[in-house]
């Protein structure tokens, strides 16, 4: 085993230590014996369209074969997943009998008591066979999936780790640079590789609510005072106007025409094509460079999120799958989890699809992970494994914060409105800042 | 006694009339009204889905939501926003639709095919015109874009830069409803009559003059219908913003409804979109009574 891969255990497992450990005991294993208990049931499931949640649907069938539950299952776009559900999830109505549990609705779904507790599930022996293993899922994935009592709500199929990619590293390498490791490098580097043979140096995708807080973080800002605790929207501070401004001058001067309007599948394919280089995005996406379809599969390379001035604070984002209130056939839709998250169909997922982002411990420490996550000569599964390890600084608090879909908002506008020229730094965020604390006051919190 | 029975079979007939329509009327009431009456209470409370038990029926402060409303820059910039769109797609919709149906009101089979063709984009699903103006609008794999940089004219993203958003969804907007007002147009051009016409051609009349004197007044009450239709219509111009420009940059093409929309479905503040659902309602109305009175006035001046 090499130093890197201990280095890596031993940063996840201070990680998950950090964070707290959880003592869940699994029961015994339920008498299977082949029947079909719930055969004929038809469940209703929906999650926003990540590589994950378009690839199982290839593997349905099979739930339907081992169980005879027929499954209705979408996978819309981000946004349109999160207004659709939060929608649903709001009038108590039975639409859905899973979902995915949106990292920046955690608190909020969970909190308003629109998920169901999965504990008398999990903890059921007659439900729940020994081989499902709850204590195996990373304690750090599963903590926004539970409620200040401890209780379960959801299981985790994601931990989106945000990594730094380039789609041609050959121009970067021609250009005399290796990947970054400081903003300071990338602005160095950007001009010299700008265009060369067309190609675009930098690209992000425009949900600028995810991708521009870690940025936001490295010059020294928040999205909140401080989050969980004080949630006093701090949008308008000198950190974040520098983080906007050299955030905002990468993407004018260094991105493709365009990147204002840029969705994340759209982000994915400029990778895959070679249309843009250098790239700050979660790892599930950009794995998508080393895919048998990409036209970058042999000059793509990976690496850590850079350094900003005051450190290194790489986006990291879980997903789960919970049952809604409203769900009319909680049992059947138990047994979706446990086979959407179990661990034989994880460990297969990683092996035929390439799925590195994986959140069980025996997934990750299995040699599969590392041979999965080898990726053009780059080892990304330890890079996603020191990049959970990040997770430690706590600076992912401000996601899981109930009122963060407002200040997301705000965020997005104003980068918006920067990069497009309406306003200065100092006057595009006094005004998100004051439009935040309007829409957070609105949903009765005393600021 | 006669009278009396006249005004008894009156009233007989006006059961009649009120039994025969109150299926119609109860259907109506059903599923116009009532949403109507339920949109306007909400709009008195704080509604907040996150916490619908306590805020549904707070009735405490009535018009907050629409004090907050009219002191919300937001709200004041999208009204204004969609006063822009709303006037320059319907100047450029009856505009091009007149020109159209001037062009093709003749008899022949070349021009029955086209003007098919130009019924195509008004129906197609919203959703697919969105769509279609997304790959116009995305440089990376737009023909527009390709064509423009090939001949020389490369052009930025138009609907990622501030002062081109809104022009853009105007163009996606007209393209996909001139045939409207074209159709409508071109109906009215059919039913005028030959014999004015001729009698200005024998008069000496230019074309000009003819279409100003002759045809325009025939079929101004036409383009005044298809004007408002697309007025009111244009209210919901929200799938190409949705998919476009989801209202940005920051707030150039966020239109009433669409920041409506974002108060509802991403932060769940029922009772304020309900306010401002109320008054984008109100204004519709409002419009539609005013162009009403105008059309009424200026036939009564004819």
């Amino acid at each position: 085993m090499s130093t890197i891969w201990r280095m890596s255990r031993r940063s996840l497992l201070g990680s998950t230590a950090a964070l707290g450990s959880t003592l869940i005991l699994p029961g015994k294993a339920p008498a299977q014996g082949g029947a079909k208990p719930f055969a004929g049931t038809t469940l209703n499931i929906s999650s926003w369209s990540a590589p994950y949640a378009k690839w199982l649907q290839e593997y349905l069938p099979e739930f339907t074969e081992l169980t005879g539950i027929e499954v209705n299952y979408d996978t819309p776009g981000f946004a349109v997943y999160n207004q659709q559900v939060d929608l649903e999830l709001s009038t108590g109505g039975s639409a859905y009998d899973v979902a995915n549990i949106t990292f920046i609705y955690t608190s909020r779904w969970i909190g308003a008591g629109w998920f169901t507790p999965l504990d008398d599930f999990y903890n059921d022996p007659n439900k729940t066979p020994d081989e499902f293993d709850a204590a195996d899922f990373l304690n750090g994935t599963q903590l926004p999936m539970r409620d200040a009592e401890g209780r379960t709500y959801g299981f985790s199929w994601v931990a989106d780790a945000m990594h730094a990619g380039a789609s041609r590293f050959d121009i970067m390498e021609e250009a005399g640079f290796g990947m970054p490791k400081s903003f300071d490098e990338l602005m160095a580097m950007v001009p010299e590789i700008h265009k060369v043979k067309g190609v675009s140096a930098f690209t992000a995708e425009n949900h600028h609510g995810w991708i521009f807080p870690p940025i936001m973080q490295a010059f020294g800002g928040n999205v909140f005072v401080d989050p969980p605790h004080n949630i006093m929207p701090a949008l308008d501070t000198p950190e974040v106007h520098e983080a906007s401004r050299w955030y905002v001058d990468l993407q004018n001067n260094y991105g493709p025409d365009g990147w204002l309007a840029q969705t994340y599948d759209q982000t994915v394919n400029v990778l895959k094509q070679g249309r843009a280089n250098y790239c700050l995005f979660n790892q599930p996406f950009l794995m998508q460079m080393g895919a048998p379809d990409s036209k970058t599969k042999e000059t793509c390379a990976f690496a850590m999120y850079p350094e900003g001035p005051k450190g290194k604070f790489p986006g990291l984002a879980v997903h789960g799958w919970g049952i809604p209130t409203g769900a009319r056939n909680k049992d059947a839709s138990w047994e979706f989890i446990k086979w959407a998250v179990g661990k034989d169909l994880m460990m297969r997922m990683l092996e035929e699809k390439g799925y590195g982002a994986v959140t069980r411990r025996s997934v990750i420490e299995s040699p599969k992970f590392k041979e999965v996550n080898m990726v053009n000569g780059y080892d990304v599964g330890d890079i996603y494994l020191r990049t959970i390890g990040l997770a430690e600084q706590g600076h992912m608090a401000y996601r899981t914060v109930h009122v963060y879909p407002q200040a997301n908002a705000q965020i997005n506008k104003a980068i918006e409105m920067i990069a497009s020229g309406q306003a200065t730094p100092e006057e595009a965020w006094r005004q998100a800042q004051e439009n935040a604390i309007a829409d957070i006051r609105r949903a009765g919190v005393d600021l | 006694m006669a009278s009396a029975a006249i005004t008894s079979w009156d009233r007989q007939r006006r059961r009649a009339f009120f039994w025969g329509l109150f299926p119609a009327l109860a259907v109506l009431a059903v599923i116009t009204v009532a949403p109507a009456v339920y949109l306007v209470v909400t709009s008195l409370t704080p509604l907040n889905l996150t916490n619908p038990v306590q805020t549904g029926l707070d009735f405490s402060d009535p018009l907050r939501n629409y004090r907050e409303a009219i002191a919300d820059y937001r709200f004041r910039n999208s009204v204004w926003v969609q006063v822009k769109l709303s006037l320059a797609t319907v100047v450029a919709q009856v505009l091009i639709g007149l020109g159209l149906a001037l062009l093709l009101n003749a008899r022949s089979k070349l021009l029955e095919a086209i003007r098919t063709a130009f019924l195509i984009p008004m129906v197609l699903p919203p959703i697919v015109v969105a769509l279609i103006w997304k790959i116009i609008y995305s440089p990376d794999v737009s023909p527009m874009h390709r064509l423009l940089e090939f001949v020389g004219f490369p052009v930025r993203s138009l609907i990622t830069q501030a002062d081109t958003a809104l022009w853009a969804i105007a163009v996606a907007d007209t393209w996909e409803w001139f045939p409207f007002t074209m159709l409508i147009i071109l109906a009215s051009l059919q039913m005028v009559p030959d014999e004015p016409l001729e009698a200005a051609k024998i008069d000496g009349a230019t074309s000009y003059q003819s279409f100003w004197y002759v045809v325009l007044p025939y079929i101004q009450p036409a383009i005044i219908v298809a004007a408002l239709f697309r007025l009111i219509d244009s209210v919901k111009a929200f799938p190409l913003i949705y998919v476009l420009t989801n209202g940005g940059p920051g707030q150039v093409t966020e239109v009433t409804n669409y920041f409506a929309f974002v108060q509802a479905f991403n932060f769940s503040y029922w009772g304020y979109a309900s306010a401002i659902a109320t008054m984008l309602v109100a204004g519709v109305f409002l419009l539609s009574w005013l162009l009403r009175r105008l059309d009424q006035a200026g036939q009564r001046d004819e």
